[in-house]
């Protein structure tokens, strides 16, 4: 007599059966894309997404993963920090995802934190960032404070500038680097009067918000502007920028009316890469630094293949939505190439898709010779890179003036420089 | 010892090291810098040219700021340092200048070379080149007969207190008569003599710059008294600080002059953005929410004209490519299309606004709460519209030169845009109030707002009258976004961001007055910029009392959203004291 289960087990075998004929060839690996696609993130995030389906189609053409072909399941975001939370569920727990590609601003990343601890899945996180985290489930290929600002830092003060006004948009990124960079200042002999931008203070006196803030959208600088040139009124003063988006036209914009310019004080931006001028006036920027783990303009046979190759695939590509014309690469998009092969070679040295056995795989010291140059992971899920300083051209990209080599990710800096 | 003595003392080592080359023209040392191979060499060459040279120097060194020199090679010439001039041909390639005698390079045959500029090895500047060429250029600046430029070359040799370089500023006092670069001078050798070991010469330094009180001379004199005091030096301490009290009080009038000019050029903004909505919420009564999308109008109709004055755009839309040409003008010609931008910006507003009210707004008058709930509906769509046709990314608008720059006066700076705007607002205020006035319209559209039935049984088309006035209201708001678009970005949600404070003005001046519109967009523009100047100073003052002093504080320190903040409060306080704004329309209205 054939029970129920038996007539279910026949029918799935049955399936199974089916299914196996049809992609045997074809075995495949779903891998999570997890971005705003919608939104006021979708300027930025869209560009990550872009690059990781390129980067998929490049594994897939070169054979995949262990023999699997990457399937990427994209979900959108929609810059709405709990729906960030919901979508990573769905790829962990519906469509069971080997890894996650996604998240770019702090705020998405600290709400989908739980979601991956929880389900102990795997997410790499590509831009830039505050440190002061090292989650188990987190692989940060992005630049750690001191692969940006303490860099930046030292290249100014080398420059002979004295005196530093700190600038941001008023949210966890600009203000946790801000007291870094304090700290830091500090550390190098320079003294509390030239640090301008005003303090906040706790009751006992201690500071705990260094710098001048304004919030996302806000549009007259008028009177930062004129407080700056009075700061640098006496030569040797340099601007640390942490303003996110948009905010930083009206602010270059008065800034230059005001007759500022790179050479009376030049401004060091963390928030701008080459993907942000296509919608900024790059000419009034001209001069003005930038601190990266990866500029387009480098020069180098890895970095010219990268470049070419990723614009033949947006002149190619049949996925809709994509904007196929002034296109560029910068540091997060690297990042998220990088990230894909980290994982991938990751998977093949575990010889397993599982997330323990991959992040132990990780942890042991994978390199991958990027377009950015060589990076190397380590322990504390961050990675080892170069870092670049850069100067803006005309034309949105960047001449490169400094670099350092193979600089170790450090999240923790908070208390280090006392 | 500061970077600049270093870099001085650097400097001095290599001239000795290089005194074999000093006959040497100075464009054979740039030449040789070029050609040198890192960037300290380089900048060591360069700062060996401190003053040598010429106007023809100078040029070059200009040039190279702009863009790299190359490095050509070949068997007959071999490594050349080379200058590309003139304009690219149909191949890219351009004439090619010999760095080292200023001559055309030839080839072995004597034709001169034109060369590409992607297949030479570049040299381009990098920071700290720019400013050893900044060194080199101030000397050459001394005797610039642009005043500015001597301005800047006079501060950087005073700032880097190089006692070397004061006989040369004394000869130019002599000499000099504008009294700017008189001042400039004066400050430089005071500021030299601050360094001097002569206790006399220092103090007379101080009383000179205590006489000067310039703004920039302040971070000196503090570390002066600092160090006085440390080192007990009364005298010194006491006159530098006499000096400091000198430009303290400087800073206060300067601060109060630059706080008034930023807060009426403030004022005029919001004065700007909300004229529009002065006489469609205003006189109309249409709550009008899709007032910001109509500034958007007007923001990206300038953008379309610029790129029509350049290069040409294609706009998509619903999946058709719109192509339109460009007519490629240069210089003067394509600096003038924010002229031409205006009008249109103002047309093309007004045409949007009177399809609006001729497809929505008509039949919803007297009914507020719907109008506002279908406008904002519109204003939904037409954002969407922006991003079908111009893309999620804000789109570039680049400042004509006439825009750009500035004027100071006593320390003072007015940028020009601000200059230009609180003017726009003048006259546009002045044509409004002429065409509600003076003209047959005008009569029309205050008979209407007062009394729409007599005004209709007195045979006056209501219906085109309103058309117009909304239209009227539009082309404002078009005009406003043609000059937002010049300070702020250009963006699908431009429109958002004025939209509240158009509101806010319009409530507090009072519904349907003019008048009361320009005092309280003034009167707000000015109050925010005093709380964002003056907070930070009044809470350190209030500083003794424990957390009340600890509260003020912390807001002082994000003084730019507290002033809003306290500004926004302020309103609702006002508005509770005075329902109608400053000025209660008086209306044969029932209702009113």
């Amino acid at each position: 007599m054939f029970t129920r289960f038996h007539k279910f087990a026949a029918v799935a075998l049955a399936a199974a059966t089916a299914c196996s004929s049809v992609f045997a060839a074809e075995k495949t690996i779903k891998v999570g894309v997890l971005h705003s696609l919608s939104g006021t993130m979708a300027i930025s995030e869209t560009s990550l997404r872009d690059v990781l389906l390129f980067t998929f189609d490049e594994i897939n053409a070169k054979g995949g993963v262990m023999g699997h072909k990457i399937e990427p399941v994209v979900v959108d975001g929609a810059s709405n920090w709990p729906l960030f939370a919901e979508k990573a569920t769905q790829l962990l727990e519906q469509d069971k995802v080997a890894v996650v590609f996604g998240c770019w601003t702090s705020v998405s990343r600290k709400s989908v934190l739980p979601v991956f601890e929880r389900n102990n899945g795997l997410l790499f996180y590509p831009v830039q960032y505050e440190g002061e985290e090292e989650s188990q489930n987190v692989f940060y290929t992005a630049e750690a404070v001191n692969q940006q600002a303490t860099p930046a830092v030292d290249y100014l003060l080398e420059q002979g500038y004295k005196k530093f006004y700190l600038l941001g948009s008023d949210y966890v990124y600009p203000q946790t680097t801000n007291l870094v960079l304090l700290e830091y200042l500090l550390s190098k002999g320079v003294p509390l009067a030239n640090i301008g931008g005003g303090f906040r203070r706790d009751e006992s006196g201690n500071i705990i918000s260094a710098g001048k803030y304004t919030p996302f959208g806000h549009t007259d600088y008028q009177q930062i502007v004129a407080e700056i040139k009075q700061f640098a009124a006496g030569g040797g003063a340099a601007v640390i920028n942490t303003l996110n988006g948009d905010t930083n036209v009206p602010f270059f914009k008065e800034y230059a009316a005001a007759g500022l310019s790179a050479e009376s004080c030049p401004v060091v931006s963390f928030s701008i890469s080459e993907d942000e001028f296509r919608g900024l006036p790059a000419d009034q920027l001209v001069g003005q630094l930038g601190c990266w783990t990866y500029f387009q303009s480098i020069d180098s046979p890895a970095n010219k293949k990268f470049v070419a190759d990723f614009q033949k695939w947006l002149s190619t590509t049949t996925v809709p939505g994509i904007v196929k014309t002034g296109r560029v690469t910068c540091s997060p998009m690297v990042l998220s190439y990088n990230g894909a092969y980290l994982w991938k070679q990751a998977v093949e040295k575990a010889g397993s898709f599982e997330v323990d056995k991959v992040r132990a795989a990780l942890k042991s010291g994978i390199s991958f010779d990027g377009p950015g140059g060589t990076v190397k992971s380590q322990p504390n899920m961050h990675l080892t890179k170069n870092v670049y300083i850069g100067e803006t051209l005309a034309n949105g990209q960047f001449e490169i003036l400094e670099k350092f080599d193979a600089v170790y990710g450090e999240p923790w800096l908070k208390g280090k420089f006392k | 010892m500061s970077f600049s003595r270093v870099l001085f003392a650097a400097a001095l080592f290599v001239l000795l090291e290089l005194s074999a080359f000093a006959a040497e023209p100075p464009r054979e040392t740039i030449a040789r810098a070029v050609l040198a191979p890192d960037t300290s060499t380089r900048r060591d060459l360069i700062s060996s040219l401190a003053g040598k040279g010429d106007e023809d120097l100078a040029a070059l060194l200009d040039a190279w700021r702009v863009a790299p020199l190359y490095v050509y090679e070949s068997e007959i010439t071999g490594r050349v340092a080379v200058q590309l001039v003139g304009p690219k041909d149909g191949n890219g390639a351009q004439d090619a200048i010999r760095v080292d005698d200023g001559s055309p390079l030839v080839d072995a045959a004597g034709t001169p070379l034109r060369l590409v500029d992607s297949t030479l090895a570049s040299v381009r500047i990098t920071t700290p080149l720019r400013a050893a060429i900044k060194s080199v250029l101030d000397l050459l600046d001394l005797n610039s007969p642009v005043a500015s430029r001597r301005i800047d070359a006079i501060k950087t040799l005073g700032f880097s207190q190089d006692t070397e370089k004061e006989p040369l500023l004394r000869e130019r006092l002599d000499t000099e008569t504008d009294s700017k670069v008189r001042i400039a001078l004066r400050e430089a050798i005071a500021l030299i003599h601050l360094a001097s070991a002569d206790k006399d010469t220092r103090l007379a330094a101080l009383g000179e710059l205590r006489e000067l009180h310039t703004l920039s001379s302040y971070g000196l004199l503090e570390s002066t008294f600092r160090d006085a005091q440390a080192s007990g030096d009364t005298a010194i301490a006491e006159a530098a600080r006499v000096a400091i009290r000198a430009v303290d009080s400087h800073r206060a009038k300067v601060d109060f002059l630059g706080t008034l000019f930023r807060g009426v050029s403030l004022g005029s903004i919001l004065l700007v953005v909300a004229l529009g909505l002065a006489i469609t919420f205003g006189l109309m009564g249409v709550i009008n929410m899709a007032h910001g999308e109509m500034i958007a109008v007007g923001a990206y109709t300038t953008y379309v004209v610029q790129n029509l004055f350049g290069a040409g755009l294609v706009i998509p839309f619903f999946g058709m490519n719109l192509g339109l040409p460009g007519m490629n003008l240069q210089g003067w010609g394509y600096q003038t299309y924010f002229i031409f931008a205006l009008p249109v910006s103002f047309l093309a507003a007004a045409v949007v606004g009177i399809g609006l009210e001729r497809s929505v707004i008509q039949f919803l008058y007297r009914r507020p709460l719907e109008s506002l709930l279908a406008t904002w509906g519109v204003s939904l769509v037409l954002q969407q519209i922006f991003r079908l046709m111009f893309g999620a990314n804000n789109v570039q608008v680049s400042s004509p030169s006439y825009l750009s720059g500035n004027w100071t006066i006593d320390d003072v700076t007015l940028g020009w845009n601000r200059v230009f705007v609180i003017g726009f607002a003048i006259l546009l205020v002045f044509g409004v109030w002429l065409v509600l006035t003076k003209t047959p319209l005008g009569l029309l559209i205050r008979a209407v707002m007062q009394n729409r039935r007599m005004a209709a049984c007195m045979g006056v088309r209501t219906e085109r009258v309103n058309m117009l006035t909304f239209g009227l209201g539009s082309g404002l708001a078009g005009l406003a976004g043609a000059f937002v678009s010049q300070i702020n970005n250009v963006g699908p949600a431009l429109g958002q961001s004025y939209i509240v404070d158009s509101f806010m003005v319009v409530v507090v001046g009072g519904v349907g007055n003019v008048l009361g519109t320009v005092i309280s967009a003034l009167g707000i523009g000015a109050i925010d910029n005093v709380f964002q100047q003056y907070l930070p100073a009044w809470v350190t003052e209030a500083g003794a009392i424990p957390w009340i002093g600890n509260f003020l504080q912390n807001l002082g320190q994000d003084s730019a959203v507290f002033g809003k903040i306290l500004v926004l409060a302020g309103i609702i306080l006002f508005l509770q004291w005075r329902p109608a704004g400053i000025f209660v329309t008086r209306s044969r209205n029932l209702e009113g």
